[in-house]
């Protein structure tokens, strides 16, 4: 049996999920202050990967990727990039897709948090940054968490994107998912039972494990 | 009380109408036949389509896949009436597992080309693919689209599959493998001949015809399905494709007839 696949999932969720620690907990913070309207139009953005079909995201990247014009010609004419059929690509696919399960459980739980908890910190004389990653990340852990193991748990599970920009190159963009698509195609069950297999038991053990850990910070499991 | 039949008057109208609706279109239903067509012939079915619904007033409703997706489909109980194949070992094998009414027989010889939207030429295609010029090559999966299987036949056959392999991108079918090259993500493609016809008017692509000799010729073979066994129009739809109307619009497509 090849693992490649397999291998090639957890770099591409574990990667994906770095990126948004980076990327989506200052933004999560920036969504939490304030009831701008436009901040709303933009959280529905960030949100619309849960309820678009997976292939809308892909056939959009795919336009937007192609080396022929726009944003794709753009990309391979200065810096020779190409984000389809690459992994690079799937790593920025990803992220896109994955973006509201990082940012939703943080936002929510960064405004639960009492308001007078960054005024003390202000008032010690503490920066912004500071109060944001000693006093705020500290009180949200849990949520934290949740929201870590959910975006590499879902990113395991992507599939209709990889499969309208990916290719199916094997080490390169044959991730597990579509391995056991691929398998099915060509009616060998055997395979594709022992990729599905694996990812059950890896998403299974995470989902759990995020369950068990909230039991202990009595809140609910998806807050 | 007489409030009560009052009120069910429209709706036993409604009922009635209904089951009236359903008796008359009933014959209508059973006369929809399915047709499973492997993806190269995605551009010619339509035309076929409407021909055959012209002669019979026959409506056909096709499911376009690999064919290898197909077989898998129609073994695990998909109710097709007729499979057409974009090789003879697919078929082959459904009827050898009891799943087809009678073995296959050629309806058309496919023709490989490589096809790209710019116009690189491709008088040496081989030292094109080899050339730095070319990034991206989209083949269609060999294991499950008999063009696929023939594209790579092809690059074998020239010594260059290895060389060309880190370039390649593989489409789910050739269908796949045609959006890959319309849309310009990848600079070339190996695909069916039938789809510079379909585009022509949206996307000028520039192609060439591969020499026949230089693979197994791509033999497409049509089955009766056991599901299609007993239907009458599955069985004209099988003759209307072997017949010389269904050939000539498979001639103006790019397919050889035999």
């Amino acid at each position: 049996m090849d693992l490649s696949p397999i291998l090639l999932t957890l770099k591409l969720a574990g990667i994906t999920t770095l990126l948004l620690l980076l990327i989506g907990l200052p933004f999560a913070w920036w969504l939490s202050r304030g009831k701008a309207f436009f901040k709303i139009i933009i959280e529905a953005i960030i949100t619309m990967p849960l309820v678009l079909p997976p292939s809308v995201l892909g056939f959009y990247l795919l336009l937007a990727f192609s080396p022929q014009h726009g944003l794709g010609k753009w990309l391979h004419d200065s810096f020779d990039v190409q984000l389809v059929f690459s992994f690079p690509g799937l790593i920025l696919a990803s992220v896109i897709y994955s973006m509201p399960f990082m940012i939703g459980p943080v936002k929510s739980a960064l405004q639960t948090l009492p308001a007078s908890l960054a005024e003390a910190s202000f008032t010690l004389g503490k920066t912004r940054w500071q109060t944001f990653w000693h006093v705020l990340l500290p009180n949200i852990k849990p949520s934290l968490f949740t929201a870590t193991v959910l975006t590499f748990a879902h990113t395991l599970g992507e599939f209709g994107v990889v499969l309208m920009i990916g290719g199916n190159i094997p080490g390169v963009t044959r991730v597990a998912s579509i391995a056991v698509y691929d398998s099915v195609e060509k009616m060998d069950y055997a395979s594709a039972n022992n990729y599905s297999l694996i990812l059950f038991a890896i998403t299974f053990v995470l989902v759990i494990a995020v369950f068990v850990f909230n039991r202990y910070q009595a809140k609910s499991p998806l807050a | 009380m007489k409030n009560e039949q009052y009120n069910n008057k429209p709706k036993k109208i409604i009922f009635f109408l209904l089951a009236l609706f359903f008796c008359a279109a009933a014959p209508v239903f059973a006369q929809n036949i399915k047709v499973a067509a492997a993806a190269n012939l995605q551009p010619v079915m339509e035309v076929l389509q409407k021909d055959f619904k012209q002669k019979t007033g026959i409506s056909i409703d096709a499911v376009i896949g690999s064919s290898g997706k197909l077989v898998a489909q129609i073994s695990n109980g998909a109710p097709f009436d007729v499979f057409l194949s974009a090789d003879m070992d697919f078929p082959e094998t459904l009827f050898k597992n009891g799943f087809a009414k009678q073995k296959p027989v050629v309806y058309a010889l496919g023709s490989l080309i490589i096809c790209s939207t710019q116009n690189i030429g491709f008088d040496n295609w081989e030292r094109l693919l080899l050339s730095a010029r070319v990034k991206k090559v989209a083949i269609a999966n060999p294991a499950i689209a008999p063009y696929g299987k023939a594209a790579e036949q092809l690059l074998t056959g020239k010594g260059i599959l290895d060389d060309v392999k880190p370039k390649t991108v593989y489409g789910e079918s050739i269908s796949q493998v045609n959006t890959y090259v319309t849309t310009g993500v990848v600079d070339v493609g190996f695909t069916t001949q039938s789809l510079v016809k379909e585009v022509a008017d949206k996307t000028p692509l520039f192609y060439k015809v591969i020499d026949p000799k230089t693979y197994d010729p791509i033999l497409q073979g049509i089955v009766i399905l056991k599901h299609g066994a007993d239907n009458a129009n599955a069985d004209k739809f099988y003759k209307y494709i072997l017949s010389p109307a269904a050939k000539s619009i498979f001639k103006a497509y790019g397919y050889r007839v035999q």
